[in-house]
């Protein structure tokens, strides 16, 4: 009986101790693969976008690291996005993340414009120019997005069957009470998040912080599934902008759900 | 003085004594007493479990979610290291690229340029319902309006219709002067009426869109109003409703083929 009693708690100390060393080690495992991964989408980055050396024309590499030339890259890369955007008849955002502003644009008409408060890029867009820029010399393409406000904030009125039921109505716009923040995820794995500046009201902060945990979680359990399975997880390069909550709910509520994004580094 | 400590009392003058001694044995037979029960004892060993517990789980939550996204974010080599080398400016290739690249840029400066007409044009913010009017690429005039109200309106016959004005470049198709508006059927069947003939004269009610009015197609208009309080909220079917006076200066400023941008 007494040696019963003195077994269970080497075993329970025992098991504690295994199961403390695999979560460390899974923790080290999961960083370890999670530090790879921006090195590897960089690698995919270069692969699909990066310099192809001619063998009749070669040309000095030297080049691709020089300020000036980098400078023309960028103007290029951003006219050539803003073109290819200004040919359609939808509406398009260009964010300059240089002069630290962002437009609205239809057609070439630069149809609202506003300052970005902060900005917070993702390391890896400040690697290997090249490109990078080749990358975004194309418009990115809006492949899903989360709001805390709605795009369109439909309300649903039943028809009146006589006159008699018949009531005019003003309806308000419910955004006006809630915090402005969203993240559109972008074709080529780009997230651009838009957090709304002001803490206006009680709680907006912490209404921001739930919508950027959801997010997150949402990125942290992708990975975990991604390191089980011992594969490298899929790293997003971002863009975190804070406007203005007007300016915030005028670009949501403008851009189209697969609407177009050209960017200026 | 070191084992009693007088305190004075500044209302009264009074002094009393406070006997440290006596207080500290105090607290050591309660830290005794404490310590001797075993009730108390497993409480706080729970306690302390618990919150070891808890703090772990925290820290793991935290370390996945915030610590390892953050431990991506350090910047290691392979940042381009800009160079700005004379010798290398000398050197063919270099010329040949850069002057390339100007050419390419000169060419699609002009062509961005050439989006942006010279002629007047009206840009409609539908979430402020705010206008503004350009000539000749400077703003002239700019003031409220109102745009869609997004109501849906749904019949028990399962029919149904959005009230929002569309997004996106538009041109002034046709203007109007004492526009007769022509109603819909969803004119009837939201104040509860039923929907008459196509030619019915119920049909068509005059000076209820003001002076002008601007046709963009599909049915959608730049129109006045006589609900002139509205101006500025989002309760049209649709068009865009303007006051008289901007909406007269519009009507002069804008011709036919003109760019209308709804965002």
């Amino acid at each position: 009986m007494n040696t019963e009693v003195n077994v269970r708690p080497f075993y329970r100390k025992i098991s504690f101790i295994v199961i403390s060393s695999l979560l460390v080690a899974f923790m080290i495992y999961h960083t370890v693969m999670s530090v790879i991964a921006p090195a590897r989408k960089l690698k995919e980055i270069h692969e699909k976008y990066g310099f192809v050396q001619n063998q009749k024309n070669p040309v000095d590499e030297r080049i691709f690291s020089d300020s000036a030339f980098i400078s023309l890259m960028r103007e290029k890369a951003y006219f050539q996005s803003r073109v290819a955007m200004a040919g359609t008849d939808s509406i398009y955002m260009t964010i300059n993340l240089a002069d630290s502003t962002v437009n609205l644009e239809i057609s070439g008409v630069v149809v609202h414009t506003t300052d970005i408060k902060k900005q917070h890029i993702s390391s890896i867009l400040s690697k290997d120019e090249y490109s990078v820029l080749n990358m975004l010399s194309a418009p990115l393409v809006i492949e899903r997005d989360y709001s805390t406000i709605m795009k369109e904030p439909l309300m649903i009125k039943m028809a009146p069957k006589d006159t008699s039921e018949y009531q005019p109505d003003i309806i308000p716009d419910t955004a006006d009470f809630e915090p402005v923040n969203f993240i559109l995820v972008m074709d080529n794995s780009i997230n651009i998040y838009v957090y709304q500046e002001e803490k206006l009201k009680f709680g907006d902060g912490f209404r921001r912080f739930v919508f950027d945990l959801r997010d997150r979680l949402k990125y942290t359990a992708a990975s975990l599934a991604r390191t089980a399975s011992f594969r490298v997880p899929d790293y997003r390069p971002f863009i975190k902008i804070r406007l203005s909550r007007a300016d915030a709910k005028r670009i949501y509520r403008a851009l189209p759900y697969h609407g177009q994004v050209g960017l200026y580094r | 003085m070191n084992e009693k400590d007088l305190i004075q009392d500044p209302d009264t003058g009074s002094t009393g004594e406070i006997n440290i001694s006596g207080v500290t044995a105090n607290v050591r037979s309660f830290f005794k007493r404490l310590s001797e029960d075993q009730g108390i004892k497993n409480f706080f060993r729970k306690f302390i479990l618990i919150i070891t517990f808890a703090a772990s789980v925290i820290f793991v939550l935290v370390f996945f979610i915030w610590l390892v996204p953050a431990l991506q974010e350090i910047p290691s080599g392979g940042k381009t290291a800009l160079t700005n080398n004379p010798e290398l400016k000398q050197d063919a290739g270099y010329k040949r690229l850069t002057s390339q690249m100007n050419r390419d840029l000169q060419r699609l400066s002009r062509k961005y340029n050439s989006f942006t007409s010279g002629q007047s044009y009206l840009v409609i913010n539908t979430t402020d319902n705010l206008f503004h009017l350009y000539r000749n690429k400077k703003q002239v005039r700019e003031g409220f309006c109102s745009s869609g109200s997004y109501k849906m309106l749904q019949t028990v016959e399962g029919r149904s219709w959005i009230f929002k004005t569309p997004k996106g470049k538009f041109t002034i198709q046709d203007k109007r002067v004492n526009p007769v508006w022509t109603r819909p059927d969803w004119a009837f069947v939201e104040e509860g009426l039923p929907i008459p003939a196509r030619d019915h004269p119920t049909r068509y009610e005059y000076g209820v869109l003001g002076d002008y009015a601007l046709s963009l197609g599909s049915g959608y208009l730049i129109h006045g109003t006589i609900y002139k309080r509205f101006i500025g909220m989002p309760v049209t079917h649709g068009c865009v409703r303007l006051g008289d006076e901007d909406l007269e200066v519009i009507y002069r400023t804008l011709s036919v083929g003109s760019k209308v941008y709804i965002f």
